[in-house]
């Protein structure tokens, strides 16, 4: 899933330049100045990234055969629309967006105001265990995960077993695979977001809770009433990232099930790495690229124009 | 922590219950959330023989060490640690300056093409980057970069999520200051050096961590660029142990324990501002 | 697997610039850009020609270990060359060599690649490899003629030189088959095999056969492919709903109706499974020793080989699952020296047969399976000549056509055999509507 952006980025909305200089009365400043700070960064995104994606762009309206490639305008972008394969990872995707964001954010939540208790010792601790998970490298998640979901003798059916329960075929029906993709995604990005909104809680001036505990609210009707309102921008930033993590899901369902079984897991990230590596057919793998990339404009924005109107300050 | 409200002197009974459930709440959590580590710690002391078992073990093994002789055998595990180490600091170092650096400029100075900068930044971060894996890397074949450490570090120096924190942070720095730094005959530079990068200290510390432990957990571009084993990083190494009919998943558990240790130390020593500079330096934990 | 590496960002247009000669130079075509195979000048090795300098060879598991071992000896009878073989991993291998062969550069002089996966790369860069016929035509006759047909295309090319095979057979459980009163020699025929597997289970309580469907090759279905003489499809037109497949996919679906399937995920499911004893039988290539010597010591003795059990009684009694080839990318500076080595490995008796020995790397090369080691009794199949089984076998494996957009055929394929095995569909229409589904996204015809 996706790294995490800078949530105040987004939340605040862009480019909040103070004033023009020359309003400031000061110094002009210097133009030169601004490429000093900005031209090394820019200058590798002109070398190292605007080649890729206009190439990634041009290919995608073109088809490649035998060595030879032919220039076939929105052919590439037709297709999807009849390929199952593609309109079922968007629907998979679509399952994680309903199903898993929202389970993961909530206990997330959750999970942080535990945590967020004034009286809990240790709290750098539980933190950093909640953490863990999100820096396990990619190839010990793989393995520990298949161990733990074997439909024989693994962990968690021998523990189902023990309650008189299961075994569950984890990993090769279908049904259970999403459920085995949810949770493993869930297991890994909770901790890391409860993190976040835990950080967003501390971030709540102590007078506030005082001033409801005063108005005698209890603990509970605090923080539904006064706290969590405050928290939104955060709680957004934490969605925001989630979803585009699940748009550019790759990762996990790559290598828990490689988009099986019967596409059950397949993303459309997981997709066009097949189309373009696996089957060679790299225009049809540029133009899911731009899909993505559009989906994941669009759904930003909504969600951001949708959820983000109640700004603080 | 500052402590959100004052610890009574005399806990509630009630309240002394609702205690226990946290705790109780959270240390299930934390189970769940350690259980797969465990499992890693314990497969790590066995051979992979002894994995398949059923049931699989569930007490820690006595060839801890043999697997530990053998990944250096194999793979050298030493010398692609080091590796690792080595692109993982200059990358972060470079990286961090030149995110910080442009922030900056994003937040301080207004000069054309700025909202395009801005604008692309963000687009950059929705664009999946497989897709860009074959024109990067016919780039660095041009220069004939491949299997060079500079191939696996230069092309994600400049990082658009690096960029927008450390902007959001330099965006709160008071112009006032500036203005009378420059009244004062000090250099935009210098500036920079000496009185604004000090004050966002939080963001610095949570881009170094993070840009760290992206770098060190990288796979796909460094197993593209790099083609000789003494200059595999860990991951790319630790992939070689997959073979096509036999895996060897004990030496695979233990080098990824290996691993992700250094992460583990570098976040529990750092966490403060790691959670701090992701939410803009507000918190004043 | 993969992580991503860092967030990437890019700049505005103005500044693409700096990148145009590039943009200009390669965006549309990537490599190959229609052409040719080219061939390799000069003399070959043992005709006089002289090799020296360097070259590197991509390899992965037992096969770069062997590679690694007798490059030595190689170095020492062509003094000033020098060979290095890297160990790239299988899992992403097929990453590094697209993207090299796409990058036009970046390749190594020698590349391993299994036999299965040379079309597609042959098809879509049709001048990415040396055409080694000059070279290695004479040995056309030496060579198993499936894994020759896998490596030659169309003009007569020669693509790569075949390294190993892998021979089918069915290694089985001697304890339950007695304990079943099951003999192992009279299962003829696939029908024998499931009546076989449900006296079996009757008995002894173990299940016949561990699948997994959803793996990348859908499990047995294309080994009962191939055995028909077969792939994914003939002529260039979609195959997948021809009677053999029908048989072959009906045939899995008999097996998982009459509750003989244990159903284990991928590759660890499959040893782990074979180690508990969880199947009789495990029908599958020569490799699958190496696997039981090493990972299951403890059933030493337990374990026998028959041939295939057939389609119909005189039918063909193998097929082949696996095998790799080597390659000369056309990108290589060093060709004639990476001939060299190619054919110093793979064309001479010795050398094949310490790779059968320390690797258990069966090989393609025909000569070398008249070694007298393939009619040693092997001790952990309790003195049975097992190698001398596959041997037979091997000469008889049915070539077969694969093609470029099998990978594509496969995925479609996954879908129709877990449709059948796990969800109950009816084999006939599951395979018709894949062979349509493929036929549209192929743009082929179907094959009558």
């Amino acid at each position: 899933m996706a790294a995490p952006t800078a949530p105040t980025a987004l939340d605040r909305g862009p480019a909040p330049v103070r004033k023009p200089a020359a309003a400031r009365g000061g110094r002009r400043r210097p133009r030169l100045a601004a490429w000093i700070f900005a031209g090394p960064a820019a200058a590798l995104f002109a070398l190292f990234f605007a080649y890729p994606l206009g190439a990634s762009l041009l290919q995608s309206f073109t088809s490649e055969d035998a060595g030879t490639t032919r220039w076939v305008g929105l052919d590439q972008y037709r297709r999807m629309f009849d390929d199952p394969a593609f309109l079922k990872s968007l629907f998979n995707t679509g399952v994680i967006l309903a199903i898993q964001v929202p389970v993961m954010i909530g206990l997330g939540l959750a999970l942080a105001v535990l945590l967020n208790q004034s009286w809990l010792r240790f709290r750098g601790t539980w933190r950093a265990v909640y953490f863990l998970p999100a820096v396990t490298t990619l190839v010990a998640y793989a393995v520990v995960f298949q161990v733990l979901l074997k439909t024989d003798g693994g962990l968690v059916n021998q523990i189902l077993g023990a309650l008189g329960a299961g075994p569950v075929d984890w990993l090769n029906s279908p049904t259970w695979a999403r459920v085995s993709l949810i949770a493993s995604l869930t297991w890994r990005w909770t901790g890391y977001n409860a993190v976040i909104l835990l950080a967003g809680l501390q971030a709540i001036g102590k007078e506030q809770y005082e001033a409801a505990s005063i108005d005698g609210a209890g603990t509970v009707t605090t923080y539904l009433r006064v706290i969590l309102p405050q928290l939104r921008p955060v709680v957004l930033f934490c969605v925001i990232t989630s979803t585009i993590g699940t748009l550019q899901l790759f990762d996990e369902n790559y290598v828990l099930t490689r988009g099986g079984p019967d596409d059950a897991t397949l993303t459309p990230v997981v997709y066009l790495y097949k189309v373009g590596f696996q089957q060679l057919d790299f225009g049809y793998a540029a133009a899911i690229a731009w899909v993505v990339v559009a989906l994941i404009a669009a759904i930003s924005a909504l969600q951001y124009l949708v959820f983000g109107r109640e700004r603080r300050r | 922590m500052t402590p959100l409200t004052p610890a009574p002197a005399r806990v509630h009974p009630a309240r002394r219950a609702g205690r226990c459930l946290v705790r109780l709440l959270l240390a299930l959590g934390a189970v769940v959330s350690l259980v797969p580590f465990l499992w890693m710690a314990i497969a790590a002391t066995h051979s992979t023989p002894e994995l398949f078992r059923s049931p699989p073990p569930f007490l820690p093994g006595g060839r801890l060490l043999d697997n530990l002789v053998r990944l250096q055998d194999t793979i050298g595990f030493g010398r692609v640690l080091l590796n690792s180490v080595g692109i993982a600091v200059v990358h972060t170092a470079l990286s961090s300056l030149i995110s910080a650096m442009c922030g900056y400029g994003l937040a301080k100075y207004r000069f054309r093409g700025r909202g395009l900068l801005l604008g692309a930044v963000l687009m950059t971060m929705m664009i999946p980057f497989q897709v860009l894996l074959v024109p990067l890397f016919q780039m660095m074949a041009s220069v004939g970069w491949i299997d060079s450490y500079q191939a696996v570090i230069l092309p994600f120096l400049a990082n658009s999520f690096g960029i927008l924190l450390m902007r959001q942070g330099f965006v709160d720095f008071p112009d006032e200051l500036l203005e009378s730094a420059r009244v004062d005959g000090s250099g935009e530079l210098r500036t920079f050096y000496q009185v604004v990068l000090p004050c966002v200290r939080p963001q610095l510390g949570a881009l170094v961590i993070f840009t760290f432990m992206t770098q060190w957990n990288s796979f796909i571009w460094p197993l593209l660029m790099l083609n000789t084993e003494d200059k595999y990083t860990v991951p790319v190494a630790l992939n070689t142990l997959t073979g096509l009919s036999r895996v060897d998943y004990s030496g695979l558990m233990l080098g990824s324990l290996l691993a992700t240790l250094p992460l583990m130390a570098l976040f529990l020593f750092f966490q403060r501002q790691f959670v701090a500079g992701l939410l803009g330096g507000a918190v004043k934990g | 697997m993969s992580t991503r590496p860092t967030r990437r960002a890019v700049l505005a247009t103005g500044l693409a610039a700096t990148a145009s000669p590039l943009l200009s130079g390669c965006a549309m075509g990537g490599v190959g850009g229609g052409g040719r195979a080219p061939e390799i000048d000069g003399k070959a090795d043992d005709k006089g020609g002289k090799v020296s300098g360097k070259i590197t060879v991509w390899s992965w598991d037992v096969a770069a270990k062997a590679m690694k071992r007798l490059a030595g000896d190689f170095e020492q009878r062509h003094p000033g060359t020098t060979v290095d073989v890297v160990d790239i991993g299988y899992d992403n291998a097929y990453d590094k060599i697209t993207i090299g062969l796409r990058g036009g550069t970046g390749l190594a002089d020698v590349l391993t690649v299994e036999g299965t996966h040379m079309p597609r790369y042959i098809a879509n860069f049709p001048a990415g490899f040396y055409d080694l016929m000059s070279l290695g035509g004479r040995y056309g006759g030496d060579f198993e003629r499936a894994a020759w047909h896998t490596v030659t295309g169309p003009g007569g090319k020669l693509f790569a030189l075949p390294w190993d095979i892998g021979p089918c057979a069915l290694y089985y459980r001697t304890d339950h088959f007695r304990a079943a009163g099951v003999d192992p020699r009279s299962l003829l025929t696939w029908d024998d095999y499931v009546k076989a597997g449900i006296r079996i289970k009757k008995a002894t309580g173990h299940k016949l056969i561990i699948q997994d469907p959803a793996d990348k090759d859908a499990g047995i279905f294309p080994m009962l492919l191939q055995q028909q003489g077969q792939h994914y499809f003939k002529g260039g037109r979609v195959a997948v709903d021809t009677p053999a497949a029908v048989k072959a996919l009906t045939l899995m679906k008999a097996l998982g109706d009459e509750g003989l399937v244990a159903y284990e995920r991928g590759w660890d499911g499959l040893v782990t499974g074979t180690k508990e004893g969880k199947a009789a039988t495990t029908p599958t290539a020569a490799w699958w020793t190496g696997t039981l010597t090493s990972e299951m010591p403890e059933l030493k003795g337990r374990f026998g080989v028959v041939p295939l059990p057939g389609f119909t009684a005189d039918s063909i009694r193998t097929s082949n699952v696996g095998g790799s080839t080597l390659a000369v990318p056309a990108q290589s500076k060093n060709p004639r020296l990476a001939w060299a080595f190619i054919e110093f490995l793979l064309t001479r008796k010795d050398n094949q047969i310490s790779m059968l020995k320390r690797e258990g790397l069966f090989p393609a090369y025909l000569p070398a399976l008249d070694d007298p080691h393939l009619s040693e009794r092997q001790d952990y199949f309790d003195g049975q000549r097992t190698l001398d089984v596959f041997a037979r076998l091997a000469r008889n494996i049915p070539p077969v056509e694969y093609d470029k957009d099998d990978a594509k055929a496969a995925d479609i394929m996954i879908s129709a055999v877990t449709g059948v095995m796990l969800h109950g569909r009816d084999p006939r229409r599951a395979l018709g509507s894949a062979a349509g589904q493929l036929a549209r996204a192929t743009g082929r015809k179907r094959a009558e």
